[in-house]
Protein backbone atom coordinates (compact mmCIF):
# COMPACT_ATOMS: atom_id res chain seq x y z
CA UNK A 1 0.00 0.00 0.00
CA UNK A 2 1.41 3.21 -1.13
CA UNK A 3 2.02 6.44 1.40
CA UNK A 4 -0.78 8.20 0.05
CA UNK A 5 -3.11 5.00 0.14
CA UNK A 6 -2.38 4.82 4.10
CA UNK A 7 -2.60 8.96 4.62
CA UNK A 8 -6.04 9.15 2.74
CA UNK A 9 -7.65 6.23 4.45
CA UNK A 10 -6.26 7.36 7.76
CA UNK A 11 -7.34 11.53 7.64
CA UNK A 12 -10.25 10.56 5.91
CA UNK A 13 -11.93 9.84 9.43
CA UNK A 14 -11.72 13.53 9.90
CA UNK A 15 -15.64 15.01 8.88
CA UNK A 16 -17.18 19.23 9.38
CA UNK A 17 -19.19 18.72 12.23
CA UNK A 18 -21.45 22.07 11.25
CA UNK A 19 -23.27 22.09 8.24
CA UNK A 20 -24.02 25.03 5.49
CA UNK A 21 -27.21 26.01 7.33
CA UNK A 22 -25.19 27.00 10.33
CA UNK A 23 -23.13 28.81 7.98
CA UNK A 24 -25.86 30.92 6.18
CA UNK A 25 -27.45 32.20 8.95
CA UNK A 26 -23.80 33.16 10.46
CA UNK A 27 -23.46 34.88 6.84
CA UNK A 28 -27.24 36.37 6.94
CA UNK A 29 -26.80 37.71 10.55
CA UNK A 30 -23.31 38.84 10.71
CA UNK A 31 -22.55 37.76 13.90
CA UNK A 32 -19.45 35.88 14.54
CA UNK A 33 -18.81 33.07 12.82
CA UNK A 34 -15.97 31.95 14.99
CA UNK A 35 -16.93 33.29 18.58
CA UNK A 36 -13.77 31.86 20.00
CA UNK A 37 -11.93 33.28 17.33
CA UNK A 38 -11.10 36.11 19.29
CA UNK A 39 -7.70 37.31 18.10
CA UNK A 40 -7.44 35.96 14.93
CA UNK A 41 -5.11 38.05 13.29
CA UNK A 42 -2.47 39.40 13.59
CA UNK A 43 0.64 36.78 14.47
CA UNK A 44 2.88 38.54 11.70
CA UNK A 45 1.96 42.05 11.66
CA UNK A 46 2.84 44.58 14.69
CA UNK A 47 0.61 47.77 14.51
CA UNK A 48 2.72 50.94 15.20
CA UNK A 49 0.47 53.45 14.84
CA UNK A 50 -2.59 54.60 13.30
CA UNK A 51 -2.71 57.30 10.32
CA UNK A 52 -5.94 58.86 11.08
CA UNK A 53 -9.83 57.83 9.85
CA UNK A 54 -9.42 57.41 6.41
CA UNK A 55 -13.75 57.33 5.78
CA UNK A 56 -16.59 55.43 6.31
CA UNK A 57 -17.53 52.67 4.60
CA UNK A 58 -21.04 51.63 3.02
CA UNK A 59 -23.19 49.56 5.96
CA UNK A 60 -21.58 52.09 8.37
CA UNK A 61 -18.27 50.34 8.82
CA UNK A 62 -15.12 52.47 9.10
CA UNK A 63 -11.94 52.02 7.63
CA UNK A 64 -8.76 53.28 8.60
CA UNK A 65 -5.19 53.06 7.46
CA UNK A 66 -2.88 51.47 9.90
CA UNK A 67 1.10 51.16 9.84
CA UNK A 68 2.33 47.44 10.64
CA UNK A 69 5.26 45.52 10.59
CA UNK A 70 5.35 42.13 8.62
CA UNK A 71 8.70 40.15 9.75
CA UNK A 72 10.55 43.76 9.85
CA UNK A 73 9.17 45.54 6.25
CA UNK A 74 7.16 48.47 7.65
CA UNK A 75 3.85 48.55 5.26
CA UNK A 76 0.33 50.11 5.28
CA UNK A 77 -2.83 47.82 5.97
CA UNK A 78 -6.21 48.96 5.86
CA UNK A 79 -7.97 47.92 8.62
CA UNK A 80 -11.95 47.65 8.27
CA UNK A 81 -14.59 47.84 11.51
CA UNK A 82 -17.30 46.67 11.83
CA UNK A 83 -19.38 46.67 14.62
CA UNK A 84 -16.98 44.08 16.65
CA UNK A 85 -15.52 42.65 14.00
CA UNK A 86 -12.45 43.44 12.51
CA UNK A 87 -10.48 42.78 9.43
CA UNK A 88 -6.80 43.85 8.36
CA UNK A 89 -5.31 43.64 4.65
CA UNK A 90 -2.31 44.47 3.84
CA UNK A 91 0.37 43.84 1.18
CA UNK A 92 3.85 42.02 2.03
CA UNK A 93 6.88 42.57 0.22
CA UNK A 94 6.41 40.21 -2.46
CA UNK A 95 3.34 41.49 -3.36
CA UNK A 96 0.87 38.95 -1.84
CA UNK A 97 -1.96 40.44 -0.18
CA UNK A 98 -2.87 39.46 3.57
CA UNK A 99 -6.35 39.59 4.50
CA UNK A 100 -6.60 38.55 8.90
CA UNK A 101 -9.72 38.98 10.52
CA UNK A 102 -10.34 39.45 14.62
CA UNK A 103 -13.01 40.69 17.15
CA UNK A 104 -15.35 38.32 18.78
CA UNK A 105 -15.51 38.46 22.65
CA UNK A 106 -13.61 38.94 25.86
CA UNK A 107 -14.24 36.59 28.50
CA UNK A 108 -13.00 38.16 31.67
CA UNK A 109 -11.54 36.54 34.81
CA UNK A 110 -15.36 35.81 36.14
CA UNK A 111 -16.30 34.46 32.67
CA UNK A 112 -18.41 37.12 31.95
CA UNK A 113 -18.33 37.92 27.73
CA UNK A 114 -18.25 41.55 26.01
CA UNK A 115 -17.66 42.36 22.60
CA UNK A 116 -13.87 42.93 21.78
CA UNK A 117 -12.96 46.77 21.75
CA UNK A 118 -10.99 48.29 18.68
CA UNK A 119 -8.13 49.43 21.26
CA UNK A 120 -7.85 45.39 22.21
CA UNK A 121 -7.81 44.56 18.53
CA UNK A 122 -5.11 46.87 17.99
CA UNK A 123 -3.07 45.23 21.20
CA UNK A 124 -3.22 42.31 19.42
CA UNK A 125 -1.69 43.36 16.33
CA UNK A 126 1.42 44.58 18.53
CA UNK A 127 2.36 41.24 19.72
CA UNK A 128 5.49 39.46 19.10
CA UNK A 129 6.07 36.38 16.04
CA UNK A 130 7.84 33.60 16.72
CA UNK A 131 10.15 33.01 13.58
CA UNK A 132 11.18 29.48 13.24
CA UNK A 133 13.49 28.39 10.45
CA UNK A 134 14.31 25.70 8.48
CA UNK A 135 18.08 25.18 9.45
CA UNK A 136 17.49 25.43 13.33
CA UNK A 137 17.58 28.99 14.30
CA UNK A 138 14.55 30.73 16.13
CA UNK A 139 14.10 34.29 16.18
CA UNK A 140 11.85 36.91 18.04
CA UNK A 141 10.13 39.82 15.66
CA UNK A 142 8.70 42.69 17.68
CA UNK A 143 8.11 46.49 16.22
CA UNK A 144 10.57 45.54 13.16
CA UNK A 145 13.34 44.24 15.21
CA UNK A 146 14.72 40.75 15.04
CA UNK A 147 16.02 38.80 18.25
CA UNK A 148 17.49 35.31 17.76
CA UNK A 149 16.71 32.95 21.02
CA UNK A 150 17.94 30.35 19.40
CA UNK A 151 20.61 29.36 22.54
CA UNK A 152 18.14 30.74 25.21
CA UNK A 153 15.84 27.81 25.36
CA UNK A 154 15.81 25.44 28.64
CA UNK A 155 13.99 22.35 28.39
CA UNK A 156 11.69 23.47 25.22
CA UNK A 157 11.07 27.25 27.56
CA UNK A 158 12.86 30.78 26.80
CA UNK A 159 11.86 33.74 29.10
CA UNK A 160 12.68 37.04 26.69
CA UNK A 161 12.49 40.23 28.22
CA UNK A 162 11.33 43.16 25.30
CA UNK A 163 11.79 47.01 25.85
CA UNK A 164 10.66 49.48 23.35
CA UNK A 165 11.01 52.98 24.67
CA UNK A 166 9.19 52.74 27.53
CA UNK A 167 6.84 49.82 26.57
CA UNK A 168 8.13 46.13 28.07
CA UNK A 169 6.71 43.03 27.37
CA UNK A 170 7.77 39.73 29.16
CA UNK A 171 7.87 36.95 26.88
CA UNK A 172 7.88 33.32 27.55
CA UNK A 173 8.29 30.90 24.30
CA UNK A 174 7.66 26.97 24.32
CA UNK A 175 9.50 25.76 21.49
CA UNK A 176 7.95 24.60 18.79
CA UNK A 177 4.57 25.17 20.59
CA UNK A 178 3.16 28.54 21.52
CA UNK A 179 3.96 31.58 23.53
CA UNK A 180 2.51 34.04 25.84
CA UNK A 181 3.35 37.45 26.63
CA UNK A 182 2.78 40.11 29.96
CA UNK A 183 3.60 43.73 30.47
CA UNK A 184 4.03 42.46 33.54
CA UNK A 185 5.99 39.38 34.64
CA UNK A 186 6.99 36.52 32.23
CA UNK A 187 3.85 33.96 31.83
CA UNK A 188 3.99 30.46 33.52
CA UNK A 189 4.77 27.99 30.50
CA UNK A 190 2.21 25.88 32.38
CA UNK A 191 -0.55 28.22 31.94
CA UNK A 192 -0.74 27.91 28.04
CA UNK A 193 -0.24 25.67 25.20
CA UNK A 194 -0.20 25.36 21.32
CA UNK A 195 -2.93 22.58 21.75
CA UNK B 1 -17.37 29.14 -13.19
CA UNK B 2 -18.50 28.75 -9.42
CA UNK B 3 -20.67 26.66 -7.16
CA UNK B 4 -23.71 27.54 -5.14
CA UNK B 5 -22.37 27.39 -1.98
CA UNK B 6 -24.83 23.91 -1.25
CA UNK B 7 -22.22 22.27 -4.05
CA UNK B 8 -19.74 23.59 -2.53
CA UNK B 9 -20.06 22.74 1.10
CA UNK B 10 -20.53 19.36 -0.11
CA UNK B 11 -17.82 18.86 -2.02
CA UNK B 12 -15.14 20.11 0.33
CA UNK B 13 -16.48 20.94 3.44
CA UNK B 14 -14.78 17.65 4.90
CA UNK B 15 -11.65 18.62 3.00
CA UNK B 16 -11.42 21.91 4.51
CA UNK B 17 -11.96 20.63 7.92
CA UNK B 18 -9.36 18.30 7.52
CA UNK B 19 -6.87 20.90 6.51
CA UNK B 20 -7.82 23.74 9.01
CA UNK B 21 -7.35 20.31 11.60
CA UNK B 22 -3.56 19.29 10.06
CA UNK B 23 -2.93 23.25 11.16
CA UNK B 24 -4.58 23.22 14.65
CA UNK B 25 -5.20 19.79 15.46
CA UNK B 26 -8.38 20.59 17.71
CA UNK B 27 -11.97 19.72 16.80
CA UNK B 28 -13.86 23.00 17.39
CA UNK B 29 -11.50 25.35 16.10
CA UNK B 30 -11.23 23.29 13.23
CA UNK B 31 -15.11 23.26 12.87
CA UNK B 32 -14.89 27.25 13.42
CA UNK B 33 -12.44 27.90 10.63
CA UNK B 34 -13.96 25.58 7.97
CA UNK B 35 -17.33 27.41 8.73
CA UNK B 36 -15.58 31.02 8.25
CA UNK B 37 -14.14 29.99 5.09
CA UNK B 38 -17.39 28.87 3.93
CA UNK B 39 -18.83 32.37 5.05
CA UNK B 40 -16.28 33.90 3.05
CA UNK B 41 -16.90 31.88 -0.05
CA UNK B 42 -20.46 32.95 0.42
CA UNK B 43 -19.91 36.90 1.26
CA UNK B 44 -17.16 36.69 -2.05
CA UNK B 45 -19.47 35.81 -5.17
CA UNK B 46 -16.58 36.06 -7.33
CA UNK B 47 -16.09 33.40 -9.87
CA UNK B 48 -13.27 31.02 -9.83
CA UNK B 49 -11.13 29.98 -13.48
CA UNK B 50 -12.31 26.41 -12.34
CA UNK B 51 -12.96 24.01 -9.75
CA UNK B 52 -8.95 23.85 -9.03
CA UNK B 53 -9.01 27.10 -8.39
CA UNK B 54 -12.24 27.29 -6.02
CA UNK B 55 -10.30 24.26 -4.34
CA UNK B 56 -7.47 26.11 -4.01
CA UNK B 57 -8.75 28.89 -2.64
CA UNK B 58 -10.74 27.49 0.03
CA UNK B 59 -7.96 25.48 1.37
CA UNK B 60 -6.12 28.22 1.35
CA UNK B 61 -8.05 30.59 3.44
CA UNK B 62 -8.44 27.60 5.59
CA UNK B 63 -5.01 26.90 6.32
CA UNK B 64 -4.94 31.01 6.63
CA UNK B 65 -7.04 31.21 9.03
CA UNK B 66 -6.04 27.72 11.39
CA UNK B 67 -2.68 29.59 11.42
CA UNK B 68 -4.16 32.68 12.89
CA UNK B 69 -6.17 31.07 15.20
CA UNK B 70 -3.32 29.16 16.49
CA UNK B 71 -0.73 31.88 16.67
CA UNK B 72 -3.19 33.91 18.66
CA UNK B 73 -1.79 34.79 22.23
CA UNK B 74 -4.80 34.24 24.15
CA UNK B 75 -4.99 30.44 22.70
CA UNK B 76 -3.97 27.75 25.33
CA UNK B 77 -6.08 25.22 27.45
CA UNK B 78 -7.19 23.56 24.57
CA UNK B 79 -8.41 19.94 24.10
CA UNK B 80 -5.35 17.94 23.64
CA UNK B 81 -5.54 16.50 19.78
CA UNK B 82 -4.28 12.44 21.27
CA UNK B 83 -7.90 13.66 23.50
CA UNK B 84 -9.30 14.66 19.42
CA UNK B 85 -7.65 11.57 18.20
CA UNK B 86 -9.13 8.73 20.57
CA UNK B 87 -12.85 9.87 19.80
CA UNK B 88 -11.60 9.48 15.94
CA UNK B 89 -13.53 5.67 14.15
CA UNK B 90 -10.33 4.71 12.18
CA UNK B 91 -10.38 2.07 9.59
CA UNK B 92 -7.39 0.51 10.88
CA UNK B 93 -5.69 0.19 13.66
CA UNK B 94 -2.87 1.28 12.25
CA UNK B 95 -4.44 4.35 11.16
CA UNK B 96 -4.71 5.35 13.97
CA UNK B 97 -0.50 5.43 14.83
CA UNK B 98 -0.20 7.53 11.20
CA UNK B 99 -2.60 10.26 12.27
CA UNK B 100 -0.81 10.36 15.78
CA UNK B 101 2.79 10.18 13.96
CA UNK B 102 1.63 13.34 11.56
CA UNK B 103 -0.07 15.57 14.35
CA UNK B 104 3.18 14.92 16.00
CA UNK B 105 5.11 16.99 13.72
CA UNK B 106 5.71 20.56 13.93
CA UNK B 107 3.40 22.62 12.44
CA UNK B 108 5.17 23.21 9.07
CA UNK B 109 5.67 20.01 8.32
CA UNK B 110 2.38 19.05 8.91
CA UNK B 111 0.59 21.33 6.85
CA UNK B 112 2.80 20.22 4.15
CA UNK B 113 2.51 16.35 4.04
CA UNK B 114 -1.27 16.41 4.96
CA UNK B 115 -1.26 19.17 1.48
CA UNK B 116 0.88 16.64 -0.34
CA UNK B 117 -0.91 13.34 0.66
CA UNK B 118 -4.46 14.16 1.13
CA UNK B 119 -5.30 16.54 -1.55
CA UNK B 120 -2.46 15.37 -4.31
CA UNK B 121 -1.14 19.09 -3.84
CA UNK B 122 2.77 18.73 -6.54
CA UNK B 123 5.46 21.14 -4.97
CA UNK B 124 4.90 23.60 -7.15
CA UNK B 125 0.96 24.08 -6.78
CA UNK B 126 1.71 23.71 -2.70
CA UNK B 127 4.55 26.29 -2.94
CA UNK B 128 1.67 28.90 -4.85
CA UNK B 129 -1.01 27.75 -2.08
CA UNK B 130 1.06 28.09 0.74
CA UNK B 131 2.94 31.36 -0.32
CA UNK B 132 6.64 29.56 0.05
CA UNK B 133 9.37 29.08 -1.84
CA UNK B 134 9.35 25.28 -3.76
CA UNK B 135 12.79 24.92 -2.65
CA UNK B 136 11.22 25.27 1.23
CA UNK B 137 8.24 23.25 0.50
CA UNK B 138 10.68 20.84 -1.07
CA UNK B 139 12.30 20.70 1.98
CA UNK B 140 9.67 20.51 4.52
CA UNK B 141 8.22 17.72 2.69
CA UNK B 142 11.55 15.85 3.02
CA UNK B 143 12.08 16.53 6.57
CA UNK B 144 8.40 15.81 7.11
CA UNK B 145 8.66 12.32 5.43
CA UNK B 146 11.76 11.73 7.24
CA UNK B 147 10.07 12.34 10.99
CA UNK B 148 7.42 9.81 9.92
CA UNK B 149 9.80 7.26 8.69
CA UNK B 150 11.47 7.44 11.94
CA UNK B 151 8.29 6.86 13.68
CA UNK B 152 6.23 4.88 11.32
CA UNK B 153 9.42 2.35 10.67
CA UNK B 154 8.02 -0.09 8.22
CA UNK B 155 4.61 1.26 8.01
CA UNK B 156 6.00 4.10 6.33
CA UNK B 157 7.76 3.77 2.18
CA UNK B 158 10.39 5.64 1.49
CA UNK B 159 9.07 7.86 -1.30
CA UNK B 160 10.32 10.67 -2.83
Amino acid sequence: MTNEARYKRAFSTLHASGNLMEVKTMNDTRKRVIPRLVAVCAAAALVLAMAGVAYAADVGGIQRTVQLWFYGDQTNAVLDIRGDEYTLVYTDSTGEVHERGGGGIVIGPDGSERPMTEEEFLEQLDQPEVEYSEDGPVAVWWRGRKLDITDRFEDSVCYVQLKDGGDTLYMTVKYNDSYATSPHSYPDPDTFSGG
Amino acid sequence: MRLSAAEAYEKYADRVFAAAFSVCRDRADADDVTQDTFMRYLARGQDYRDEEHLKAWLLRVAVNRARDLTRAFWRRDRASWEDAMAELPFEEPADRGLFAAVMGLPERYRVVIHLFYYEDYSVRRLAALLGLREGTVKSRLSRGRALLKNILMEDWNDDE
